[in-house]
Order: structure tokens, then C-alpha cells, then sequence
């Protein structure tokens, strides 16, 4: 047996809310007696302000979710990237390696691993979201991170690990790593990221289902 | 002076039809996997139940002139 999910509890919280809710405005009469304004009290404001922010909480957890990333047309080059069929493509060896959650894959490399960092990448997200329906939305190829890639979000995960320890290179530059000095994705180690120029070429990789 | 209160039955129709097509709403945008299902979420879902909570909690106050 497999318990319901949040967005199942979201689901009947905001089911249940509106069937009560429905009670009170068909029957206000309900509410003449003590009891009944107990039930209004909770059917008419507890509930729905209850139901409202676990929604809106539900939304924004949506909203890590590679398949909500990649529902913008723009994004489709960079969601086949990640079945390229070659381990130089880091986001793909990453992706297709389980080494990243699959369902949150954009987002555990594209937040910053910073006390606001959740918070910039929705606002972020919110800028996206108005250059797409009220902007110009830029071609795929034209897209470019706000500011160069942090070393912060590999070494979030990489720091530590014996792979990444056991490399000499790696620790022979450790402090130019973890300064930004030198790049992990610029400075010629790990330097095909996505590459969506050169996906026409590409071998695919096709998981089994 | 005081203004006539409006009848409670009535107020707590109109924010039980608020509540409601905020929660449908909700329902609605939670069903739909898109970016603008935010948007319509909280700029049309969050404002309809505010706005019944208000009328509800309103109606509250004026509770002696019934």
C-alpha cells in the first residue's frame, strides 16, 4: 500500500473545503446556532486559508519539476540534451546516471546552494515567465546564464566525494575551485555542458520505459 | 449615525460564492502543468478567496445589528 502523495492531500483538502464552504452558501441559516457558526468559522476561514497556502506551497514545488522547466517551447533543446548519448555532456551524465534527481534535474543545477537561493531562482523564474507571454523570448541558441556558472552548485554535491577527492587535479586546484578563480565548466575540464549547437550530430540515448 | 446592516445570510452567500470560485480555481490550476498556471493561481484564485475571507470576517463584525 502507497500513501497518498501531497498533491492528493492538496487535492482533497481543497475538495473538502469547497464541498463545506458549498454548505454554508447554499444554507446560510446554518450558522443561527452556536455550533453552526463554529462550522461557518471553520468552513469559511480556517479551511480556505489553510487550503490556500497548502496550494500555493504545492505550485511552488511544482515548479522544480523538469517536466514544468521544460513545458516552455524554448527549453526543448535543453531537455533533449540530457538524452545525448555521450558522458562528456555533463548535464546528461549527470541526468541520465540518476547522479541529480530526474524529476527536479533543472533545478538542482540551476538554484543557488545560497541562503536565498530558492527564492532568486523563482524570481527568476517569474521574469521568465514574463518575457515568454509578454516579452520576446530569445532563440534557444541565444540563451545565456545571468551570471558565469558558480563552482558553489558542483561542489555542493562534489565536495567531499571520494570520486572527486581521489583526482589529484581536483585537489591540486581546490582553493581556485572554490574561489570561482578557475571554472569547472569553463577552464577546458568539463566544458561540454549542454551544447544544444551541436545536438543535430548527437546520438540519443532512449531509456527503457 | 449608523449605516442599515445588511442581512448576515446574504454576506455569507456572497463569501461562500468567493471561497468557492477561488478554490475551483485552485483546483483548476493544480490540474494544469504550465507556467501560467501559477499566474492564474495567485492573480485570480488568491484575490476571490481574500476577498471571501474579507466579506466573511466583515460580516463577523456586524453580527449585533442582526
Amino acid at each position: 500500500m502507497t500513501l497518498p502523495g501531497p498533491a492528493t492531500l492538496v487535492y482533497a483538502a481543497l475538495i473538502v473545503t469547497a464541498g463545506l464552504v458549498a454548505i454554508v452558501a447554499v444554507r446560510p441559516a446554518v450558522t443561527a446556532t452556536r455550533g453552526g457558526k463554529i462550522f461557518a468559522f471553520v468552513a469559511l476561514f480556517l479551511l480556505p486559508v489553510m487550503s490556500i497556502f497548502a496550494a500555493g506551497f504545492e505550485h511552488v514545488e511544482r515548479t522544480k519539476r523538469t517536466s514544468f522547466c521544460l513545458s516552455c517551447h524554448i527549453m526543448e533543446p535543453y531537455g533533449k540534451s540530457l538524452y545525448v548519448d555521450n558522458p562528456q555532456y555533463v548535464p546528461a551524465a549527470h541526468f541520465q546516471n540518476h547522479r541529480i534527481p530526474v524529476d527536479e534535474a533543472c533545478y538542482t543545477c540551476h538554484t543557488d546552494y545560497a541562503l536565498y537561493g530558492g527564492v532568486h531562482a523563482k524570481l527568476r523564474g517569474l521574469r521568465h515567465i514574463y518575457i515568454q507571454y509578454l516579452g520576446t523570448p530569445p532563440a534557444p541558441d541565444k540563451i545565456k546564464l545571468y551570471t558565469p556558472y558558480n563552482n558553489r552548485e558542483c561542489l555542493h554535491c562534489h565536495l567531499g566525494a571520494r570520486s572527486f577527492q581521489s583526482n589529484a587535479v581536483h585537489m591540486a586546484i581546490l582553493d581556485s575551485l572554490k574561489s570561482n578563480e578557475m571554472s569547472c565548466v569553463t577552464s577546458g575540464c568539463h566544458d561540454t555542458v549542454h551544447n544544444i549547437d551541436s545536438l543535430s550530430k548527437a546520438k540519443f540515448w532512449s531509456p527503457e520505459r | 449615525m449608523t449605516e442599515p446592516a445588511m442581512p448576515l445570510e446574504p454576506k455569507l452567500r456572497l463569501a461562500g460564492l468567493l471561497l468557492l470560485c477561488g478554490l475551483l480555481v485552485a483546483i483548476v490550476t493544480l490540474t494544469w502543468n504550465a507556467p501560467l498556471s501559477f499566474l492564474v493561481f495567485s492573480g485570480i484564485g488568491g484575490p476571490f478567496i481574500f476577498a471571501g475571507i474579507v466579506v466573511y470576517l466583515y460580516s463577523l463584525t456586524n453580527l449585533h445589528h442582526n
